[in-house]
């Protein structure tokens, strides 16, 4: 069924260009409304990329120095794992933010293969949900360690003596927190429009 | 499955009769197949919450109160409800549990029906991944924190008193990720088989 409905597909997308051209407006009603869905899309998507890039560079720039009496101690991102795989993941998410918008743009122009596209972006994106979910999470766990301490481990706070580290921290994790709402968002969009161009 | 019902529909001359039951079948496989992954994921998550939950430690640590005497031995134990990223991991597994054995209820309304009850079960299957995804993340850098320590901020490890603890500690997390895996696919089950009717 697949190999039999992909020519129709195709044909059904090459037909969508002529309205414009053409004077018939009112005989096509659909095409309009999903390419509204793929300017929000678009919208979503470089906010996720503008998100991630904050947060990556938020957390990059957070090197914060202090003086301790006679010795210097320094707080930087890179010395734990856990905020090393933050800056990792939410790069590689800014990454395919930026590449996916350049596709759905490139849908927006050339309305080809929609649903295809769709379909693949509900596969990655939920991928991409994981990740940042992920590295929010373990940025998340380590960050309240060093804000409250831990008695039971031992583990001192360390957000009195660095509190311009963990300003910045928690700068990066809300933005991180909002890009991956952005994501289930952009999931549940691509499932809506998928799911309203279902036949009645 | 697709071209079992191209094959059934060339072999009789009924091609939309045999198709649509050939979609009808599809869709009971789907069906089958979604409900076999919640209960797979079910019982992943409520394993790991349970696994972490009764995992209970005590042993016998020499503490150095004071540098000028020897040290005291003293009883410590190590307890999942101790450390905040494993309270959260517990409750969202907890959390993600009840929705698994909830949503099995829900996707055998939703089957063969044409509502948008799909698309609220596939909200709430992205915020499971999504809520899974960050327990994992969190309760793995704690178990991290725990294996290796921290020198820079002076984090000393524990898991070579409470090697048993973080045992479990490491069972439960790779439960979850399996369960959040089971959750992941099925948001792409679901798309698969939205894009497959919406043609």
């Amino acid at each position: 069924m697949g190999s039999t409905d992909k020519p129709a597909d195709l044909e059904t997308a090459k037909e969508v260009p002529p309205p414009p051209k053409g004077a018939a407006y009112g005989s096509t009603p659909p095409p309009p409304k999903h390419d509204y869905f793929f300017v929000v899309d678009v919208v979503l998507r470089f906010l996720v990329f503008a998100a991630s890039l904050t947060s990556v560079l938020v957390i990059v720039i957070s090197k914060q120095t202090v003086h301790l009496g006679p010795r210097i101690s320094v707080a930087k991102f890179n010395h734990s794992p856990a905020f090393i795989y933050f800056v990792a993941a939410l790069s590689v998410a800014g990454l395919y933010a930026i590449l996916t918008t350049l596709a759905s743009l490139s849908v927006i122009w050339k309305p080809i293969l929609s649903t295809k596209f769709l379909l693949h972006f509900v596969f990655l994106d939920v991928l991409v949900l994981g990740l940042v979910a992920s590295a929010t999470g373990t940025a998340g766990g380590v960050a309240y360690i060093g804000y409250k301490g831990n008695e039971h481990t031992q583990w001192q706070k360390v957000c009195s003596t660095f509190d311009k580290f963990c300003q910045h921290v928690v700068g990066a994790l809300a933005t991180s927190l909002f890009a991956s709402v952005l994501l289930v968002l952009l999931v549940w969009l691509s499932t809506f429009t998928l799911h309203r161009k279902i036949p009645k | 499955m697709e071209s079992q019902g191209q094959y059934i529909g060339s072999n009789s001359g009924m091609d939309g009769v045999d198709q649509k039951e050939g979609k009808v079948a599809n869709q009971r496989k789907t069906g089958t197949c979604e409900s076999i992954l919640r209960i797979l994921a079910f019982m992943l998550t409520v394993t790991a919450a349970v696994v972490l939950g009764v995992s209970k430690q005590t042993e016998i640590v020499s503490v150095k109160i004071i540098p000028t005497l020897p040290p005291i031995d003293l009883p410590a134990t190590a307890k999942w409800h101790y450390l905040s990223a494993f309270v959260y991991f517990v409750v969202a597994n907890a959390i993600a549990c009840a929705y698994a054995a909830f949503s099995l209820v829900l996707s055998f309304a939703n089957r063969g029906t044409k509502s948008s009850l799909g698309l609220v079960i596939i909200l709430l299957d992205l915020l499971m991944v999504a809520l899974l995804f960050s327990c994992n993340g969190a309760a793995t850098a704690i178990g991290l924190m725990g294996y290796q320590g921290n020198s820079h901020v002076q984090w000393k490890k524990v898991c070579n008193v409470f090697g048993r603890f973080c045992n479990h500690a490491a069972a439960a997390i790779v439960l979850s990720m399996l369960g959040s895996l089971a959750f992941m696919y099925l948001v792409v089950l679901a798309a698969l088989g939205l894009h497959r009717r919406s043609k």
